[in-house]
């Protein structure tokens, strides 16, 4: 187990990035105690249920609400742990990999419209599938191939499409037909 | 005790039929491919084949879920070893001296040093499995809505102080938990908690959406955030297991098996501390503690044998008690009573014989990764030439899948969605999820074991802190957590250190 020494980075002059990662500590100190804060003030407020002559000990929100005092306390005390004087300096912010950003935005975008958008409403799945699949290795892969200097030919394109179309269907048939799982 | 055996012999004779072999083999088979593959954990390959055995028999779905789990673990001693990345994280322990192994050209004995510690580590841990878990069932019929409730807060704060590098994250991590299984009608008047009128969230979080979630979405976003690819080690000699080396190390098998069993019988813990813990005794007593770190034989041997005897520890807790050892224990437990078999005190009296047939699965386990270790190792390593672009959107869809097979709610796809990247950035921010899980698997107990508690005592705290057992499992929780403060920490190492002086002195005059 470590010490609170342990788990805070030093932070000296010289150290941005000790810095900017006590900043995201602080920050999200701040969430946490926001959260414990709301979760006992939900807990505080949720009906008692007197009306069914209940044992008062019984409520419903005993337990939200302990944890959110736990939360709370805890936020404190990574918030405390973390502080430094001019902690919320613009310049301790960490710096952003924008490659990296733009890759997981991408990924991101890719998930959500296949998870929200294409599923459960209508397409078959093995074809939703089929879709996401392709699209998201031609789309991954396009950096790899514009560093190579390779474009999209044909025989990529037949080739991915083929695996989206595989997934697609070995997915619907050992879970819909062999296990008998209802698929989406 | 005759009655013990018998019930046992029945559970190995249930298990040797061919569908019983071919599922075991196949589970394991799946979970050794899911181990090799970086990043993908012994959790996501359980949540996802608890989906798709949905609609088995029981025994055969928990035989496939249990060599799924064993499976996993062994498999991700391959990446460590060849790509020095653990395959999970309980194979983390391995990376150091198998890889130095597979960069001298050493790469199969390595290879071969991992399945006979892993064998052998499960074996002692199986014979662990049928030994203690029917005396704890029958130690945990005398627990009552008090020690439940310690045993459950015990689980959590152990998890999130050992678990990663900051017990301050793991607690929070842990209470988040809790919180998330408070979400949705509570057990004693079907009331709904933080619905905010939505029925949806009236049936609350389910864990299987939230685990697919926060260990395979999760990974996704991390595995294709970050686009380098690593080198793989060429292996080109015998990956046979070395059993001359297991009677050679037959010291450190042994104190790696207690260790690992003794870590995964902790509540929360995880399967990486089994391994951790095997190592860091191995180099405090080793003759080659000088080679730790640079391939050796014994290090590596302590780091497979400790984290695949840590399983069987891990199921232990969770049959006879309902408190899960680790996250991917956990799903196990959630797979049980997706089946109807409800793990916990009540285990030995309504389906005692349940017990014997885990031991069984657990032994076949044990043999499948042997045969694999033996038969299948080179082609399985074909697995880790796909390249990360094609397989993570194939992950991907079988999360979705996964996510929606439990209960055929699109609900739970936008709950996998949400976990996920929610654990996706507090991941990047040094929280770990393994407390989050033991938080939400033991947020119900721990919330009706106060509140029964309460009712039982007519509001008195007292009966929480003067039972035995509860005093007990009190005492180790606040330590837990008063360990936290820099001040209490020095004291007890001061005490223990003159302590532990003063009996040397003892033991040396005697001496």
């Amino acid at each position: 187990m470590s010490s609170p020494e342990q788990a805070a980075p030093a932070s000296s002059p010289g150290e941005p990035e000790a810095l900017a990662s006590l900043r995201g500590d602080f920050l999200s100190a701040l969430g946490w105690m926001g959260l414990g804060i709301a979760i006992l003030i939900g807990s505080v407020t949720m009906d008692r249920l007197e009306s069914q002559d209940i044992n008062p000990y019984t409520i419903p929100g005993l337990l939200p609400g302990l944890l959110g005092i736990a939360m709370t306390i805890l936020g404190a005390l990574l918030g405390l742990r973390s502080w430094r004087p001019h902690l919320l300096a613009a310049g301790n912010r960490a710096p952003v990999d924008r490659a990296e950003l733009k890759r997981l935005l991408l990924v991101l975008g890719l998930c959500l419209a296949f998870g929200v958008g294409l599923v459960g409403h209508g397409l078959p799945f093995w074809l939703a599938a089929a879709i996401f699949v392709t699209v998201a290795i031609l789309a991954l892969q396009y950096q790899q191939r514009k560093s190579a200097g390779e474009s999209l030919n044909l025989r990529r394109l037949v080739t991915t499409a083929a695996i989206g179309l595989g997934a697609g269907a070995v997915i619907t048939l050992v879970f819909q037909e062999i296990f008998l799982v209802r698929l989406p | 005790m005759l009655s013990g055996l018998s019930e046992l012999g029945q559970a190995y004779l249930s298990i040797l039929n061919v569908y019983s072999l071919a599922y075991g083999l196949g589970g394991a088979l799946l979970g050794i491919i899911v181990g090799c593959l970086p990043g993908l954990s012994a959790t996501l390959c359980i949540a996802l084949l608890t989906t798709l055995t949905i609609k088995m028999a029981p025994n055969d779905a928990i035989l496939i879920l249990i060599c799924s789990y064993v499976g996993t673990l062994y498999g991700g001693s391959r990446t460590a070893i060849l790509l020095n990345i653990p395959g999970t994280a309980a194979n983390a322990a391995s990376c150091a001296d198998g890889h130095a192994l597979a960069l001298r050209g050493e790469a199969g004995r390595a290879i071969g040093i991992a399945t006979s510690g892993a064998f052998s580590g499960t074996l002692f841990g199986v014979l662990c499995l049928a030994a203690f878990t029917p005396l704890l069932a029958e130690v945990s019929l005398s627990f009552g809505a008090y020690e439940f409730f310690w045993l459950a807060l015990l689980g959590v704060a152990m998890s999130g102080s050992i678990v990663g590098n900051d017990p301050l994250k793991g607690w929070l991590m842990g209470t988040l938990g809790l919180f998330v299984a408070q979400i949705g009608q509570e057990g004693l008047y079907a009331h709904d908690r933080f619905t905010f009128g939505w029925s949806q969230l009236s049936g609350g979080i389910s864990l299987i959406p939230a685990l697919v979630g926060a260990f395979g979405f999760a990974e996704v976003l991390t595995t294709l955030a970050d686009p380098v690819e690593r080198q793989m080690v060429e292996m080109r000699d015998s990956v046979l297991p070395r059993f001359r080396e297991v009677a050679q190390y037959w010291r450190t098998v042994l104190r790696s098996g207690v260790i690992g069993v003794l870590t995964g019988l902790m509540p929360g813990v995880g399967e990486d501390a089994g391994a951790w813990m095997s190592y860091a005794a191995a180099k405090a007593v080793s003759k080659e503690r000088d080679q730790f770190g640079k391939g050796s034989i014994d290090g590596l041997m302590a780091a497979e044998t400790g984290d695949m005897s840590s399983i069987p520890g891990h199921i232990i807790p969770a049959l006879a008690l309902g408190i899960p050892g680790s996250a991917p224990s956990a799903v196990l437990m959630a797979a049980m009573i997706i089946h109807g078999i409800q793990p916990g005190p009540m285990l030995m009296i309504e389906h005692p014989q349940f017990i014997y047939d885990v031991v069984a699965m657990t032994s076949l386990a044990t043999v499948s990764i042997l045969v694999f270790g033996l038969f299948l190792i080179k082609p399985l390593l074909l697995v880790l030439r796909i390249k990360r672009t094609v397989l993570m959107p194939i992950i991907f869809l079988l999360c979705t899948v996964g996510a929606f097979a439990s209960a055929s709610r699109l609900f739970d796809i936008y709950c996998m969605l949400a976990i996920g990247i929610g654990a996706f950035f507090l991941r990047r921010r040094g929280y770990q999820m393994a407390p989050f899980v033991l938080g939400l698997v033991l947020g119900g107990l721990l919330d009706k074991s106060l509140r029964r508690g309460l009712v039982l005592s007519d509001g008195s705290l007292k009966p929480f802190f003067t039972r035995p057992i509860s005093i007990g499992f009190a005492t180790v929780t606040i330590l837990i957590l008063l360990l936290y403060i820099p001040a209490f920490k020095s004291l007890v190492t001061a005490v223990t250190g003159a302590v532990s002086k003063q009996v040397r002195r003892l033991t040396s005059r005697h001496a």
